[in-house]
């Protein structure tokens, strides 16, 4: 079997431990090796999996025979990294928001195409069977033409660099406008022409980034969406966050709850019931879709052109903001 | 007053005045003054709309110990016969008959929402305290000139913002207020239901409803106001295509909060309601669909349209409706502030308005700052 020798560039987030699960997870993948300047943060996979460690990620580019990476860094390293792999010629899928400006994410696409490796985004919200069985019923009509959708991404404020304007680039408004606008995109078959948004920091004080965002677009065929973005989900809440769409159409509309599929836990242990999810691993399925596109010789499922559109649509929700009236995009 | 049995005793009501009132009955000019004796006199209540909401006000009112209706109006001399004949009320065609010939102390106003001002002010100016169904108008200057009316007419303006008065919604306020969720931050509620304009064409009209906004999302947008304080700014999106009306607001409050509200009519599923608040230390949620206390299921024969009929339920003793409408009763008689006041309604108004504005401009628009009636 032919397989696919993939390395991991940096583990400063944390999804960075579900893709290399799914990674090792899969047949048809070699994991070479794991850069991370910071050993503390991989040392732990390293020795489980006896994986090859590499401090300087160039290092791990230099490997003869890798053929793609993970890019989990601090989003604003995205553009680099991605920019540097490809240079030296291995595919790059790359941990969203892809980029924390319109012209680096336009330069990491420009570096992919022009040395022929492919760029896809990490969207796995794309992969929750739930996300796809809706996908499938607007495709064959069920709820006629979209009008609207309303979505959520709520989640609990991360902590470290995720409030670091200078390493993440934005707060929750850019981190969680991403999966659901890319979702929105990719329902609607649309482009976002305008963006109205709302952001501040409500939920956790000092804070140096916004925490609590409403943003609201309007897609070129007339459909608008409305999404909640905000690291709203207290420390009491039974789970980290949501994924939730409501599809509203001329004939009908949709509800999609992405992690609805769980169990209840109430133990003493923990002192607050919690939700278990146990519906099929999304990360798995974006993995296995990305690498099986790369044997193939297919283009990525997911593109980073598709990562632009997403992200750009965040950063112009920071624009209006600033002014307080919608933005064109 | 009996605040747990929901057992409508017509008897006790209509066909006997309220032992109370006995005594006042020969000096009777504005009935609702109080017996010397502190018992309450009988109060009688006109209606005039006898559609769904007429027959809903009919029917709480004949549970409230001391109230009458005496008469019930409505152009559809069906409808009015058929409230008649359930409350034991006189029909009328005419509303200024009634208003003169059933003595009433106060008038029920359940007629389509651009009708509310013409009726409220010509029962005002008749002495008769208004209980008008929401939203309290379709324009401000109506709105205005309806509590300016009752106001000079020495007569009480109460609007049916029924929200105030389900407890779910009554609880979610007075944890927020407790300080149970820390500083509330960002809120959503939604308000999904089939178009009722299918049943009442006047819904399909924004000229006679207002909308989907102006007649459903006024309920949160009162509900929000009521718990967050007053709203600096409001941006609004609006699909309407078929039998379908999708609303989405998003309000701004004066102390930071945001609040995302939907209002949906063409909604292909039972009534639907959800309202949520995020705060600094906690979340509070009122799930209308986790509150189904009572899911009748029966196994039902081919013509029904499927293999079973289900119909989910939130039963309680009191329902909301009565309880508000107990309460306007209360306020009449003891002259105190309603929990939901006619200045209220008009902000509610005023914000619905904005929304609609926002809607079809595409701008973000800004509401005055302490604005009040007839400051516009």
């Amino acid at each position: 079997m032919n397989k696919l020798k993939v390395g991991m560039i940096s583990f400063a987030h944390g999804h960075a431990f579900s893709y290399l699960n799914a990674l090792l997870e899969l047949p048809q993948v070699e994991v070479v090796g794991i850069a991370d300047e910071d050993f503390s943060r991989v040392e732990a996979v390293v020795n489980r999996h006896n994986l090859p460690y590499f401090e300087d990620y160039n290092d791990l580019l230099r490997l003869t025979g890798l053929d793609a990476v993970v890019i989990c860094s601090e989003n604003a390293r995205h553009a680099q990294m991605t920019i540097d792999a490809a240079h030296a010629g291995k595919h790059v899928i790359c941990e969203k928001p892809l980029g924390i400006s319109v012209t680096e994410m336009e330069q990491m696409i420009a570096a992919c195409r022009d040395n022929g490796v492919q760029l896809m985004t990490a969207f796995p919200c794309r992969y929750l069977a739930a996300v796809v069985h809706a996908k499938q019923a607007v495709e064959r009509g069920e709820i006629g033409r979209i009008l609207a959708i309303k979505g959520t991404n709520r989640g609990t404020m991360p902590g470290r660099w995720f409030v670091d304007p200078a390493l993440s680039g934005g707060g929750a408004l850019l981190d969680h406008t991403v999966h659901v606008m890319d979702l929105m995109n990719w329902f609607t078959g649309s482009k976002v022409t305008e963006v109205y948004a709302y952001a501040a920091t409500l939920f956790h004080e000092g804070l140096q980034v916004d925490d609590a965002g409403m943003i609201h677009v309007k897609f070129e065929n007339g459909v608008f969406g409305v999404l909640d973005t905000s690291w709203s989900r207290s420390k009491s809440f039974p789970t980290w966050g949501d994924v939730t769409m409501e599809i509203i159409g001329t004939k009908g509309s949709i509800t999609v709850d992405g992690f609805a599929q769980k169990n209840d836990l109430y133990s003493d242990d923990i002192g607050k019931g919690q939700h278990l999810f146990w519906g099929d691993s999304m990360d798995l399925k974006m993995i296995e879709s990305f690498v099986n596109a790369l044997l193939e010789g297919a283009p990525a499922p997911v593109s980073g052109i598709d990562g632009l559109r997403s992200a750009e649509v965040a950063l112009a929700g920071y624009e209006s903001v600033r002014l307080g009236r919608p933005v064109k995009l | 007053m009996d605040k747990i049995g929901y057992k409508p005793d017509k008897s006790r009501h209509i066909r006997k005045p309220h032992p109370g009132c006995i005594f006042a009955l020969g000096t009777l000019i504005l009935p609702s003054i109080i017996h010397e004796k502190g018992e309450w006199s009988a109060m009688k209540i006109a209606i005039v709309g006898c559609g769904g909401l007429g027959t809903v006000h009919a029917d709480c009112y004949s549970a409230i110990p001391g109230v009458a209706v005496t008469g019930v109006c409505d152009l559809d001399a069906d409808a009015a016969r058929k409230l008649a004949e359930r409350t034991g009320a006189r029909a009328f065609a005419s509303f200024e008959e009634m208003l003169a010939q059933t003595e009433c102390d106060a008038v029920s106003v359940t007629l389509p929402s651009h009708l509310h001002k013409t009726f409220a002010v010509k029962a005002a100016m008749a002495g008769k305290h208004v209980i008008c169904e929401k939203p309290i108008a379709l324009n401000l200057e109506d709105a205005a000139e309806m509590i300016r009316v009752c106001r000079e007419q020495g007569v009480r303006l109460f609007v049916g913002h029924v929200v105030r008065f389900f407890p779910e919604y009554v609880q979610m306020k007075r944890k927020v207020e407790e300080g149970a969720i820390g500083r509330p931050g960002v809120a959503h509620a939604k308000r999904f239901g089939s178009h009722p304009g299918l049943k009442r064409p006047w819904f399909k009209d924004d000229a006679c409803s207002g909308g989907a906004v102006v007649d459903l999302m006024v309920h949160d947008i009162d509900f929000m106001r009521w718990t967050l304080g007053e709203v600096q700014t409001v941006y609004g999106l609006r699909a309407r295509e078929g039998d379908v009306d999708y609303n989405s607001a998003t309000l701004l409050f004066e102390s930071g909060a945001v609040a995302n509200l939907e209002a949906y009519w063409g909604y292909a599923g039972p009534f639907t309601t959800y309202a949520e608040i995020a705060g600094s230390k906690g979340i509070i949620v009122s799930d209308g669909t986790r509150s189904r206390s009572l899911q009748i299921r029966k196994s039902s024969p081919g013509e029904a349209g499927g293999p079973f009929v289900e119909v989910p339920q939130s039963p309680g003793y009191r329902s909301p409706f009565l309880n508000e409408l107990a309460h306007f009763i209360d306020c009449i008689r003891s002259g105190e502030e309603p929990i939901v006041t006619a200045h209220d309604a008009y902000k509610a108004l005023e914000i619905a308005l904005a929304i609609t504005e926002s809607a079809r401009t595409g701008q973000a628009v800004m509401l005055q700052a302490g604005a009040g009636e007839g400051s516009r």
